[in-house]
């Protein structure tokens, strides 16, 4: 079976830098992979290059196939048949994917419309209504009435970014990107909306690439780890194993780091 | 003391409270963690403090004056005082002014004199950015790199009280630690108010804290005694749900 | 394996060349508009040949029903027209970035107002608002049709001014800048109107060409610059009635309007991203 992603050789460069090299990995169907690494390791850029949204005077080498299609030097078109069915994304900073002037309720109404029609013929709008205000229940948003009748400012940072990863869902895509999508949320609220995505990797054999730097919250979430940096992929391997014995170096640095905030809590891991 | 919230009551609509009789005091070069749960109020809170909103009753005092927007000779004595760090960092930054204007901005609305690059690459260097990040434009920065832009900006003017609000939940752990500890130099002369929803971060930084649920001080006081023996149900469920390391 | 490379600047390419042919296009018509201050071909007021002469190498194009030389008047036109567009898009700019702004800030009710009257306002067109202003004005010459075309410009700039500023000020930097101590003016100078340029400038481009249009209707219905101002739309209207024995004097003025309007349209699409420095950005 073919893997649902499969990046061979992504290699980014932008203004004589070169921000990814020679990256290499897959992902298949239900399957849940991680990546790593410090602040500007390039792990957004390999995101942004497997949807296709990097722009122009970026240059993207290698080869990228999602759902059976190559990305690399598609035509726009094609690639906005790829988004939102293939694959969604979950922003680093949330505010950059909405509208600021459009209520929360009308913005995810979107995506669920377009899906709705496409897989149904139709998209009534009480069965829009009652998908929007669902899915703000299932990313654990309190009175979702209201959010979805609140402007982006109008709610917190945390509401925020659990109203992207709503926004999402809305497309039931086959692999979800997911970039730092819980870096706002407070520890209890992040343990539901990980739950939430363990079941619908189960439930939907939905695939997930999880970026963060949050270590344990990647062990918590992702089978897989691929280690990121100065855009080189220094490790992967199942992720009980990379955490427990690093066979890198600055590996270990990270592991080591978190071990210590662990600490700073009075805890041993 | 430099910051004192007594009863304040706040809502952004009359039938919607968003904060109930919060009141607590910080001291001078104080550092204080402001914990809670996502919507609890801790970005309204700052707004408070910043001046942004005003409470809808109850007082808040800087030093031994009233922080009341309106009045603008006190504010403008407040703001040179007080600077604030976002929790968006994209959305705090303008995409179409270069690093070195964005960060220079302070020094120059507070008409800080002196060499104002020396200053913006001293507070580059001091959040671990190169020199050359000063000649371009936000995009061409990583989310982590953007926040401490935010956070140079907000450090270039050497305020008395900086109000971070998730300052480095954008900051893989390496250089979490790293403005941690660039944050713990500048407490030493600093009064910081410190909002975070990680509790290690807190810990380590913070030695006070102060725990918002819905609104509502639900605890407060040494960090140290909180995470030995937190008092209230919230803050064990907070403490017991933070993810760990596996063996 | 594929390895094609996405940078082959595809896109802005076709950026810069709509942005040479703009600006060769809106280029010519200035350096055509300055040079009739100082020269032109003949004099445009007296006869110069025969009546309705086809183009000969003496008058490239032609005669008028009066003897005048056709190109003369075409080019004092140009001038007429840039006089017209550039006239008509300050006045547009000027009070419509201003409302917009004010607007923008304005409390919930005062904007709602504001908003409500700039979509009535919107909904006549542009040239039945000239029309009308022309009319209250009791003589028809440049000046009015330059003030009754920017006021009608003014109020769509102030609709789209009053969105673009919207998005911005929603933004955490201007909270940042605020808190900084920077003024509400400062706030407007340094940020709101650098970020609201890119979209504005091509807007006012766009409004240009349709002052241009606007103009040479109004002209055409005898309600424009009354003579001796050229104008195209007068000299369209006044080659009405030979069009069949002399069809030039219809069709060149109307390659010239054409040829502003297209050529201020790209310039417009050219302009888009210059100076952009998020250029090409795409989420
Ligand atoms: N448009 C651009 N032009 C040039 N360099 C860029 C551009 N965008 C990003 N970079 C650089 O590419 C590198 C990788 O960026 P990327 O956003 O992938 O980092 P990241 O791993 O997601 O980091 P973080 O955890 O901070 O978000 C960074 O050093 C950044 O400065
Ligand atoms: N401008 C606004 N208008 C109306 N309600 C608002 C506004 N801003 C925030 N709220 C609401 O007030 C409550 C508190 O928001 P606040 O931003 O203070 O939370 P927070 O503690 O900072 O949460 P987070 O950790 O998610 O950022 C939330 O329920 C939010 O939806
Ligand atoms: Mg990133
Ligand atoms: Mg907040």
């Amino acid at each position: 079976m073919s893997a649902l992603l499969s990046v061979q050789g992504l290699t980014v460069r932008a203004g004589g830098k070169t921000l990814v090299s020679n990256l290499s990995f897959s992902i298949g169907s239900g399957e849940r992979m991680g990546l790593i690494g410090e602040s500007g390791s390039g792990k957004s850029m390999t995101a942004m290059a497997v949807t296709g949204l990097l722009p122009a005077n970026i240059s993207v080498t290698g080869s990228i196939v999602l759902d059976g299609e190559e990305v690399v030097g598609a035509q726009d078109k094609h690639l906005n048949r790829l988004r939102g069915v293939a694959t969604a994304v979950v922003f680093q900073e949330p505010l950059t994917a909405l509208d600021p002037l459009m209520k929360i309720g009308k913005q995810i109404a979107e995506p669920v419309r377009r899906r709705l029609a496409r897989e149904m013929g139709q998209a009534p709008r009480v069965a829009v209504d009652r998908e929007v205000l669902d899915l703000l229940d299932k990313v654990a948003l309190p009175q979702p009435q209201r959010i979805a009748n609140a402007y982006p400012h109008e709610v917190s940072g945390g509401q925020r970014q659990r109203v992207a990863i709503a926004m999402a869902l809305a497309c039931r895509p086959k692999l979800l990107i997911a970039d730092e999508p819980t870096t706002a949320l407070d520890v209890t609220t992040q343990a539901e909306i990980l739950k939430l995505l363990d079941g619908l990797v189960r439930e939907t054999g939905m695939a997930l690439l999880f970026i963060s730097h949050d270590l344990p919250v990647v062990a918590e979430v992702v089978q897989r780890v691929m280690v990121l940096r100065d855009g080189i992929a220094l490790e992967e391997g199942a992720v009980v194993d990379v955490f427990a014995n690093p066979s890198h170096d600055y590996t270990q640095t990270l592991v080591d780091a978190a071990r210590m905030f662990d600490e700073a809590l009075g805890r041993t891991g | 003391m430099m910051l004192n919230l007594q009863n304040v009551n706040f809502g952004y609509s009359r039938h919607r409270k968003v904060l109930t009789d919060v009141s607590f005091n910080i001291r001078a070069g104080a550092s204080v963690g402001l914990v809670g749960e996502s919507g609890s109020g801790k970005t309204t809170l700052l707004r408070l403090l910043l001046g942004l909103e005003r409470p809808s009753s109850g007082t808040i005092r800087f030093g031994d004056e009233v922080l009341d927007p309106a009045d603008g000779a006190f504010m403008r004595r407040y703001r040179r005082s007080v600077q604030p760090v976002f929790q968006d960092p994209y959305s705090s930054l303008d995409p179409r002014q270069k690093v070195l204007d964005i960060i220079a901005e302070p020094l120059q609305s507070l008409r800080i004199v002196g060499p104002r690059k020396d200053a913006v690459a001293q507070a580059l260097e001091a959040v671990g950015l190169p020199l050359d990040a000063m000649q371009r434009y936000p995009h061409e920065f990583s989310g982590g790199q953007r926040q401490r832009i935010a956070i140079a900006r907000a450090i270039v003017a050497r305020p008395e009280i900086i109000l971070a609000d998730e300052a480095v939940s954008a900051l893989d752990l390496s250089t979490r630690i790293r403005i941690v500890e660039l944050f713990k130099t500048l407490s030493a002369t600093l009064t910081l108010v410190f909002v975070s929803h990680d509790l290690g971060v807190v810990a380590s930084l913070c030695e006070e804290m102060v725990i918002l649920e819905n609104g509502q001080v639900v605890e407060s006081g040494q960090t140290r005694d909180i995470l030995a023996a937190p008092q209230h149900p919230y803050t064990q469920r907070l403490l017991a749900s933070i993810p760990r390391m596996p063996a | 394996m594929t390895s094609l490379d996405l940078s082959t600047d595809r896109p802005a390419r076709r950026h810069s060349l709509s942005l040479s042919i703009g600006l060769a296009l809106v280029g010519l018509n200035v350096v055509v508009a300055i040079l009739t201050l100082f020269w032109t071909p003949y004099d445009p007021l007296n006869a110069s040949g025969g009546r309705l002469e086809a183009p000969s190498l003496l008058h490239w194009v032609g005669t008028d029903r009066l003897g005048r030389d056709y190109l003369t008047q075409i080019v004092i036109g140009a001038r007429t027209a840039l006089i017209v567009g550039t006239g008509a898009v300050a006045i547009g700019a000027s009070i419509g970035v201003t409302l917009g702004i004010l607007a923008a800030f304005a409390t919930r009710l005062l904007d709602d107002v504001m908003a409500a009257t700039l979509d009535i306002l919107i909904a006549f067109p542009t040239l039945l608002l000239a029309m009308l202003v022309v009319a209250a004005s009791d003589s028809a010459s440049l000046w009015s049709a330059i003030l009754a075309l920017g006021l009608a410009i003014s109020a769509i700039v102030a609709r789209l001014t009053r969105i673009l500023a919207k998005r911005v000020l929603r933004q955490d930097y201007i909270i940042a800048s605020r808190t900084s101590g920077t003024s509400w003016l400062g706030v407007v100078v340094r940020h709101v109107l650098p970020n609201i340029w890119p979209t504005l400038s091509v807007n006012f481009a766009l409004q240009f060409g349709l002052a241009v249009i606007a103009e040479a209707s109004l002209s055409y219905l005898g309600l424009g610059a009354p003579p001796p101002n050229a104008s195209w739309g007068r000299l369209l209207q006044e080659a009405q009635g030979t069009v069949y024995t002399a069809p030039v004097g219809a069709i060149a003025p109307g390659i010239a309007l054409v040829a502003l309007v297209i050529g201020m349209n790209l310039l417009a699409d050219g302009l888009r991203d210059v100076g952009d420095p998020t250029r090409g950005r795409t989420r």
